[in-house]
């Protein structure tokens, strides 16, 4: 669960030695999905697949827009996305910051990484049985779920990033009499963004696996809860909502983060006229 | 020191004349040394203001390691290095440096990394006119990586000399280039210090290029200075004379003579 490793920044959308599609394939990448829904759809209006094994595509979205319309998708949808942004925020921050520290400073990192190291080999779900015991199941148990899983590869990559600043680049900035806050802000975060991108994303999975299975395991309100108690009374539209709704907010977050990084790393010549 | 005339030597030398803005270096008993490993010991080196100095030299001599300490990159284990009478590692905007690689920041336009040649904040004229200089006047907001590997050193040339500094530091600052940008370059840089009048100190394996930039030129080996060849000239370098071509050998048998 916890196998997050740092990679190299998103580089390999240069286009390389592969040839470009001719004409305009803007709506080619959604033929598959769109044939599968079909499919599907069929499978089940022929009763090839039982309704209470696996519900169409329509009765799904009927049982979307009935839900919308009552405001409840939306109530759990929102404690979901809460959830997941305050966890996120808190371990995504610590993270940094903690990257931030161990890559500037040497005593910080002389203090702390071996430690951080240690702990990053415990699988942060394996800690769910302790978690309930320490908060119960409240907000707190998730919240600090969450916040553990996104912490490591924020962290990670942030100082591997850092580290691994131009460190001729450095010298210039030293040379032309920059300070060092000025280094900082000018050389080595920039530098380190494309990396520190990378654990973004990494992060904003973990998130979301974390707080499906936290969700799920205990809870009030929420999609996973949503999804439990409709197992319960055996509706099982509601339980593959829950669980596409999932994959649209992963894929939300990661298109997000996608733009947000082509925003930054414009000047990077593996986006240039993209 | 030998010192090669190309003129009679009652002639009046430029450089001396129009040295009035250019710092002047000296180093005094210098020696450094990594570990057990003596790569410079106790030497003596005055450059004059505005004065066109090449260092050559078998590869692992000391060149760079000797430009680092004029540059205040570093500190010699023995000795002093001064620019102007102080300490080269006060010499602020005065001193400028010149990598092998063009070293700019990828993600600041080329006008924001000529910018950081400016100690005052930015200033839009001033980096206007130094990219003029460097005949790169309209890629003022392209990336670096939008540019060819030329023109990259050609705004890190904008960016040391938007300041005006007094000394010049250039370490094998072409030698990544093809030789037709090379010599384009070599005659940039000559332009420049000729219009600007700052002291240069240049580090470079070509011999040939020494020889048509400079008006001295000191072979380091040994931890110390081998050789020194002054080259005295008026006018437009005429590249492979005769002179220059006999000027050159000479230089080459003291670097192998080591
Ligand atoms: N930071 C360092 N630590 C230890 N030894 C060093 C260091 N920098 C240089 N040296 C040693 O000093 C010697 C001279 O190195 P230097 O880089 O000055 O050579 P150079 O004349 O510039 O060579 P080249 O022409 O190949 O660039 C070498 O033997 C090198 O191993
Ligand atoms: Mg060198």
């Amino acid at each position: 669960m916890s196998v997050i490793e740092t990679l190299s920044p998103a580089r390999s959308r240069s286009p390389g030695w592969r040839p470009s599609l001719p004409g305009r394939h803007a709506l080619l990448p959604y033929a598959v999905p769109a044939a599968i829904l079909m499919l599907w759809e069929i499978a089940g209006a022929t009763g090839l697949v039982a309704d209470t094994v696996m519900p169409r595509p329509s009765t799904i979205f009927a049982t979307a827009v009935r839900m919308t319309l009552s405001g409840e998708l939306f109530t759990h949808l929102g404690v979901s996305a809460a959830r997941a942004l305050a966890g996120l925020v808190i371990g995504g921050g610590i993270g940094f910051a903690l990257g931030v520290a161990n890559g500037v400073s040497r005593i910080s990192e002389t203090l702390t990484d071996t430690t951080l190291q240690m702990i990053r080999n415990i699988p942060h779900l394996a800690l769910i049985p302790l978690v309930i015991l320490w908060f119960g199941i409240g907000e707190g148990a998730k919240l600090f779920l969450v916040a553990l899983g996104v912490f490591f590869p924020i962290y990670l990559n942030t100082l591997h990033g850092i580290r691994n600043v131009d460190s001729q680049l450095i010298e210039m900035g030293r040379a032309y009499g920059m300070t060092s806050r000025e280094l900082f802000r000018r050389v080595v975060l920039p530098g380190a963004l494309p990396s520190i991108f990378v654990g973004l994303r990494y992060g904003l999975g973990i998130m979301w696996l974390t707080l499906i299975v936290a969700e799920t395991l205990s809870a009030s309100s929420g999609l996973g809860y949503m999804a439990m108690q409709a197992r319960e009374f055996m509706i099982l539209d509601v339980v593959v909502l829950s669980i596409l709704l999932y994959a649209a907010l992963g894929k939300l977050a990661d298109t997000l983060t996608r733009a947000l990084d082509r925003r930054a790393l414009k000047w990077s010549p593996a986006y240039a006229g993209r | 020191m030998q010192a090669v005339n190309l003129l009679p030597r009652d002639i009046e030398v430029p450089p001396m004349l129009r040295g009035n803005q250019g710092a002047s270096v000296r180093l005094s008993g210098v020696s450094r040394s990594f570990d057990a490993n003596r790569v410079l010991a106790g030497l003596d080196l005055h450059v004059r203001p505005g004065e066109f100095l090449s260092i050559v030299g078998k590869s692992g001599c000391g060149k760079s390691t000797l430009l680092r300490l004029i540059a205040g990159l570093d500190k010699p284990t023995t000795g002093t290095v001064t620019v102007d009478g102080k300490p080269a590692t006060q010499a602020g905007d005065r001193l400028r440096i010149m990598f092998q690689e063009p070293r700019l920041l990828p993600w600041a336009s080329v006008a924001d990394n000529v910018a950081i040649g400016l100690r005052n904040g930015p200033d839009p004229d001033a980096v206007a006119e130094a990219l003029e200089l460097v005949q790169l006047p309209d890629k003022a907001s392209f990336w670096p990586a939008q540019l060819s590997g030329g023109q990259r050193q050609r705004v890190a040339l904008a960016r040391a000399l938007v300041s005006h500094p007094g000394l010049l530091v250039l370490d094998e600052p072409l030698g990544a280039l093809d030789a037709l940008t090379r010599l384009t370059m070599q005659n940039l840089i000559r332009d420049m210090h000729a219009k600007a009048g700052f002291t240069a100190i240049l580090v470079t394996h070509d011999v040939a290029e020494a020889v048509a930039l400079s008006d001295r030129v000191i072979v380091l080996g040994q931890g110390g200075i081998l050789s020194q060849t002054e080259i005295l000239r008026v006018g437009p370098v005429t590249r492979g004379s005769a002179e220059l071509a006999a000027i050159e050998g000479e230089i080459l048998d003291a670097i192998f003579a080591a």
